[in-house]
């Protein structure tokens, strides 16, 4: 019973500080803004599945390229298409797939950075050298040759994209590991016996936490531009799935008369970016990172 | 009387000096190709990496075709057969200098065709002109050809875009030099950048209307519209018609509309399952409606095709209807094992601008049959090379050519580029038979035969024949009309 009580305070600080936070992000105009952008693009993903007026796919020699209308108020693709309902689906996808990349690059990116902060020596140069040898190659070829050998469905281009995006905050991760290092409390730890894991688990990850989850928000919106750029280029999903960089790569040719077309992704695409990096701002400055001393490294 | 004199010379000076400008070779004409044989092009017309966008400007034919298509005189002034079509006399125009400064000659000519025969270079050209048994040299102006069998139509299959004339004994460097009695001359060869083609002031026809022509590479078909509109290029023959608009409200340019024998298609290799079953290539083939894909891929501006590779001028091309049949396809997928439907992948690439969007279209429209398209896009370089006549499903486009030269080129077991593995012992009888038939209808019969074999059972589907969208920018004048292998280009000017 006793044991319940603390878990229930411990989770309601959580919320609290969670709150906390929320509240510091939206108290200045930029992080109010971004949030709302953001929170509109995840409920317009949610729902637009049932929202959405038409079929995604419908295509029609009768629709072609018809101006925005009553019955369709971003108009029509060059098949017919209607670019409302693509639009809104197309964010489905585009958060989607650059959420859980990003969750990815957090992940495998924040545990290896921290790992080789905390052990140090030969692992770490070998490790940070492979790392540098791979920040070294532009990630969209490495991309492009990815999907070209594994093709281009979802399941390739989320981790393809986690790999790619994680390898700079490997750096973060351990820069900001090589900050707590030598204080006191690891020292401590590490003179109780305690394994790795442990200090890592117990010691590091709340301490260098907010660092990580800032760098990956801001990465979150360069993997969006990264997905996009894929989809413009034909590499990123596969028609007909309705993706933003692949509607603007179709429709870009027609933008001097039809610009109906290629206007709406435009916009989906440029204002989720500016919202999240707003975002991603706001958060930092709410947990009191100063994110121009604390660039990636 | 001095002053008279005086304005006199100097008039006549002048008159013949602005004479000398208006016929000199002037001005650089700017075209663009699309690398789609990637590191394997070059410059020898036969092979299959041919840089055809150069080598048709700097290399002659026997015999071209005239802006009706017709057999018309190049470096063969006239021509004759014997009574049963088996030997054909060709005589060769005189005064004529390769670029290299060597006069052209017989000899050159049997080089050159019996080269494409080589089967050491295994040219793509060889199946149609395997005919051809022998050339003899009757003289330095005059050759025989001597033919397996009766072929009416043997100056048409001369026609072919391919069959260039070049010096003899020069086949090992052609690929990099060009040479040939073309109006232009390759000064610098650079596949990945731009090729450099100056004027041949001596060319036989009269001196080329423009001092130079480059040819830059531009894989991507977006980034050549764009080229057009920045004056980058002079010429795009590639415009999709959806851009039409773009050109037609703006005086920079010029648009024309040539109805070709062109084609673009969906390959399915014969040789691999699940395609190596006729009734799944005939449902695919019949899920597919092809009136709706002329209306939204090419803007109504194509002649719907039952799968014949054959133009709609052509006087062989079998007429028919082929409508969209949903039912039948499934029917045939069901008889053939797939009651549930099957799912394949194409792999379009952006080197042809409407490929993508016909994969799309393609895509829905045989989902109502039960067969799910995925579609991968691939990269433009090199799609010849890696995609086409590798995978089990591929993009494809061809030029026009001849009834007999596309059924042999495309479709007989033994050719090189039968790209869909297609293997058929009636549709060769039926080509070999026409070849050597004399009588017209008969022969007609035959071709059509083939035709309809292929409706049958081949492997690709070729929903239409474009019309093409030639825009130039408006500097360009005396662009002929016409398909690019017909186009005479000493001809064209460029303000």
């Amino acid at each position: 019973m006793k044991s319940n009580l603390i878990t229930e305070d411990k989770q309601k600080s959580k919320l609290e500080k969670a709150f906390e936070i929320l509240k510091t992000m939206a108290s200045k105009p930029s992080g109010l803004i971004g949030l709302t952008i953001v929170l509109f693009h995840v409920v317009l993903a949610l729902i637009s599945p049932y929202i959405a007026p038409y079929d995604y796919k419908a295509i029609s020699p009768n629709t072609m390229l018809l101006a925005p209308s009553v019955e369709h108020w971003f108009g029509t693709d060059s098949l017919g298409r209607d670019v409302f309902t693509r639009t809104i689906l197309g964010g489905r996808t585009a958060l989607t797939v650059t959420f859980f990349g990003s969750l990815i690059a957090l992940l495998w990116g924040g545990l290896l950075g921290i790992f080789c902060g905390l052990v140090g020596g030969k692992i770490d140069d070998v490790v940070m050298r492979v790392v540098d040898a791979f920040l070294s190659i532009p990630w969209i070829l490495a991309m492009l040759l990815i999907v070209s050998l594994l093709g281009t469905s979802t399941e390739v281009l989320i981790p393809a994209l986690g790999f790619f995006y994680g390898k700079g905050i490997v750096r973060v991760a351990r820069a900001a590991t090589h900050d707590v290092i030598a204080k006191d409390f690891i020292v401590s730890a590490k003179a109780r016996g305690h394994s790795n894991m442990s200090i890592i688990w117990n010691e590091i990850i709340p301490n260098v936490r907010d660092a990580i989850l800032v760098e990956g928000a801001m990465r979150w919106s360069w993997m969006l531009l990264g997905f996009s750029s894929l989809s413009f280029l034909g590499f990123g999903v596969s028609p007909p799935t309705p993706d933003w960089g692949l509607m603007i790569s179709n429709a870009r040719g027609l933008m001097s008369f039809a610009y109906w077309s290629v206007i709406a992704p435009i916009v989906g695409l440029s204002s989720l970016i500016i919202g999240i990096n707003l975002t991603a701002d706001a958060f930092a400055k709410a947990l009191g990172i100063d994110r121009s001393t604390k660039a990636p490294v | 009387m001095k002053y008279i004199l005086k304005v006199f010379s100097a008039t006549f000076m002048s008159l013949i000096l602005s004479f000398s400008i208006a016929n000199a070779s002037s001005g650089v004409f700017k075209v663009s190709h699309d690398l789609g044989f990637g590191k394997d092009t070059n410059l020898d017309a036969i092979t299959k990496g041919r840089l055809f966008q150069v080598v048709i400007k700097t290399q002659n034919r026997l015999v071209r075709p005239d802006m009706n298509g017709v057999p018309s005189p190049s470096l063969s002034t006239d021509w004759s057969a014997n009574s049963d079509a088996t030997e054909w006399t060709f005589n060769l125009r005189k005064g004529i200098y390769f670029h290299d400064g060597s006069a052209f000659d017989a000899p050159d000519v049997k080089y050159s065709l019996m080269r494409a025969k080589d089967p050491d270079i295994g040219s793509p050209v060889r199946k149609s002109l395997s005919v051809v048994e022998d050339i003899d040299v009757i003289d330095q102006h005059t050759v025989k050809m001597k033919l397996s069998t009766s072929f009416a139509d043997f100056p048409l299959l001369l026609t072919d875009y391919r069959l260039r004339m070049i010096p003899e004994g020069s086949g090992d460097t052609i690929g990099q030099t060009g040479v040939g009695t073309g109006p232009f001359m390759v000064d610098k060869f650079d596949p990945e950048g731009t090729t450099i083609l100056k004027a041949n002031p001596e060319y036989w026809e009269g001196a080329p209307g423009v001092a130079e022509v480059h040819v830059i590479a531009i894989p991507d078909a977006q980034a050549r519209i764009q080229a057009l509109l920045t004056g980058q290029i002079d010429m795009n023959r590639y415009v999709p018609f959806n851009q039409k608009k773009i050109f037609d409200s703006n005086s920079k340019f010029t648009t024309t509309v040539i109805p070709t024998g062109n084609w673009r298609g969906v390959v399915m290799r014969t040789d691999t399952a699940p395609f190596d079953n006729p009734k799944v290539r005939k449902a695919f083939r019949l899920a597919v409606d092809r009136q709706e894909l002329v209306d939204l891929v090419m803007g109504g501006a194509a002649t719907v095709s039952c799968d014949t590779p054959v133009m709609p001028s052509d006087q062989y091309r079998l007429q028919m209807d082929c409508p969209q049949n949903i039912s039948k396809a499934k029917n045939l997928l069901r008889e053939a094992g797939f009651p549930n439907g099957l799912e394949l992948t194409v792999y379009p690439a952006s080197l042809e601008p409407t490929w993508p969007t016909i994969a799309e279209v393609v895509q829905q429209q045989v989902a109502k049959a039960g067969i799910k398209v995925n579609i991968e896009m691939v990269p433009s370089k090199g799609y010849w090379n890696e995609v086409w006549m590798k995978k089990p499903v591929s993009m494809t486009r061809w030029n026009q050519r001849p009834a007999d030269t596309i059924l042999h080129e495309a479709y007989h077991s033994g050719a090189k580029w039968n790209e869909s593995y297609f293997k058929n012992a009636d549709f060769d009888k039926n080509l070999a038979d026409a070849r050597s038939e004399l009588d017209f209808n008969k022969r007609k019969k035959a071709y059509q035969n083939a035709q309809m074999t292929l409706w049958e059972q081949s492997g690709t589907m070729i929903p239409y024949h474009v019309s093409r969208l030639v825009v130039t920018s408006s500097k360009v004048k005396n662009l002929d009309a016409v398909d690019h292998f017909s186009i005479q280009w000493h001809k064209v000017k460029v303000d």
